[in-house]
């Protein structure tokens, strides 16, 4: 085990860097914010606003603060919405896609029939533009009219049709990619580890699912990252479907006040902070799961 | 009584390549077999055709009167029976060595987490890697790792045990701590089934020794035939010169 390894357990505070301690205040500042924002705007808590109004009156700062942070502090609140959008957008394809994804690469490396239906649909999926796959699931199919027909969509807390759809298209989507990194991942697991499995006894599937998926899955971490990061960056297509996550409510408010630079920077802003966020949960996960010998940890062999 | 292991006129090819030519034997209930030959010779490969990790082209095996080799064997039950121990030990890189005990017990055998735990233990304490348990394997030397591997096999009770050459991938020094776990074994009574370039280890452990060449059985017999005695040229030229490389097998 590394000396940093050993440290960062035992003495969190000492050992952490300026730079981290830096990232370590912004996520708290920005989390905080959002968390606070939401559920005041959601009635669940009175933070001192009325729903989507700033916290304090952008109007009434003092003289010395720059312009466009009062500039950010009148548009945050409706920005947050469409990050909670973005949000749950994400987290759902990500995990939906995962659910779809690793039966989709074990067919792939170990199926016969079914590897080539698997192939067929990654190719299929990764082949055409994320957008058309939308536009198809939301104009297209009648998929958006059964969705909508559904008791309690769109009421309450639970998210309109166009939400649903755009779910079922990130899940589709993200599917296919997390597909290919579960696949490389699994053929870089060790022949040896599954001739191992089937020589006590156990059948092919529980040798994939005992020994190679939890080794397979831990070396999948670094592409997972990725298609993470990514997926919180295409979620902003779901605006052409009408779903008014960060970016819709981005052009929502520049096409009222025609401040593309300021309203565009401050999305850029926001989808950051969830990017940093999620490659530092990720990077977390890795650390937590990783294993002396499996993955790719440094000073752990 | 049936013999625990026959093996009758096996034949396996690679494609042209033929592996095993038509190799027979029998091993009771305790009985040590080495096998030894030149590398090519089908010494893994007859190991492998026993736990049916290699399916054989021609001939029949039987373990304790069931033929392993028909069409509606269950390999998976098959393999229970049979353990596993390999030259680059294979153990499962996310377990520790505990773990690696524990998994055919819990999945195979469908024990309960408190009971399994305990039966590795034993095993692990067998082989004298008690402390080690909570080791990832690659926190472990060779010989550990390989002294792993044996536990692991040794926990599913198996009628027979296959060791593919488990000494030959460590450093000379490692290779004792494993023979030895091999010698108790042995003498505890288990049957096993030895693919092997340790001649000490035939000598002292065998209770028949096989020479295998070209997918043949040259020779078979105790192995202080083999050695001092062995009237074919091929048997004394190929002894002379693994003893000469992997040490002396003088008693």
């Amino acid at each position: 085990m590394s000396e940093t390894a050993t440290r960062s357990r035992t003495g969190i505070f000492r050992s952490l860097s300026p730079g981290q301690v830096v990232t370590a205040a912004a996520g708290i500042l920005f989390w905080g914010w959002l968390a606070v924002r939401l559920l005041n705007d959601w009635g669940v808590v009175d933070a001192g606003a009325a729903p989507d109004e700033p916290f304090v009156d952008p109007a009434g700062l003092p003289e010395w603060i720059p312009e466009w942070v009062a500039f950010a502090v009148e548009f945050l609140p409706q920005m947050a919405s469409g990050v909670y959008l973005t949000v749950v957008l994400t987290v759902a394809g990500i995990t939906f896609g995962f659910v779809l994804a690793v039966p989709l690469s074990i067919a792939r490396v170990y199926g016969t029939t079914s590897s080539y239906l698997s192939l067929a649909f990654t190719e299929l999926i990764r082949g055409t533009p994320l957008l058309v796959q939308l536009f198809v699931l939301y104009y297209g199919i009648g998929l958006t009219s059964f969705l909508g027909g559904l008791p309690g969509v769109g009421q309450g807390w639970v998210p309109d049709e166009a939400v649903w759809v755009a779910i079922v298209g990130f899940t589709i989507n993200s599917a296919a990619y997390q597909a290919e990194y579960i696949r490389s991942a699994l053929i870089s697991v060790e022949e040896s580890q599954l001739t191992a499995a089937r020589a006590i006894g156990l059948s092919k599937l529980d040798g994939i699912r005992y020994v190679v998926l939890p080794q397979g899955l831990r070396y999948a971490i670094p592409g997972w990252t990725n298609e993470l990061v990514y997926l919180i960056k295409y979620s902003s297509l779901a605006a052409f479907i009408t779903v008014p996550e960060l970016f819709h409510q981005a052009q929502d408010i520049s096409s009222n006040n025609f401040r593309y630079t300021a309203v565009f920077t401050l999305a850029g802003v926001l989808y950051l902070a969830l990017v940093i966020s999620a490659a530092k949960l990720m990077e977390t996960v890795e650390r937590r799961t990783s294993i002396p010998g499996v993955g790719r940890i440094k000073g752990r062999q | 009584m049936n013999p625990l292991l026959r093996l009758d006129s096996v034949y396996k090819s690679y494609g042209d390549e033929e592996v095993l030519r038509g190799v027979s034997l029998d091993m009771e209930v305790g009985d040590v077999e080495v096998v030894v030959g030149p590398s090519g010779s089908g010494k893994s490969t007859l190991l492998r055709c026993v736990n049916r990790l290699t399916e054989i082209d021609d001939g029949d095996i039987y373990l304790d009167g069931d033929r392993v080799t028909a069409p509606d064997t269950d390999v998976n039950e098959l393999r229970r029976d049979v353990g596993m121990v390999f030259q680059d030990f294979n153990l499962f890189a996310h377990k520790t060595a505990l773990g690696n005990v524990t998994l055919g017990l819990r999945r195979v055998r469908g024990m309960g987490k408190v009971e399994a735990r305990e039966k590795a233990m034993e095993h692990l304490d067998q082989v004298g890697l008690g402390d080690q348990a909570d080791s990832y394997p690659a926190e472990l030397s060779g010989g550990q790792k390989q002294r792993v591997g044996i536990a692991r096999a040794l926990a599913m009770d198996p009628k027979l045990i296959l060791f593919d050459e488990p000494t030959s991938a460590l450093d000379p020094e490692l290779i004792g701590e494993v023979t030895e776990v091999m010698r108790d074994l042995a003498s505890g009574g288990m049957t096993m089934l030895v693919v092997t370039h340790e001649m000490t280890f035939a000598r002292e452990a065998a209770s028949t020794m096989t020479f295998l060449d070209q997918g043949e059985i040259v020779e078979r017999g105790p192995p202080e035939q083999l050695f001092d005695r062995s009237e074919r040229k091929r048997t004394r030229e190929f002894l002379s010169r693994i003893t000469a490389r992997h040490g002396d097998a003088q008693p």
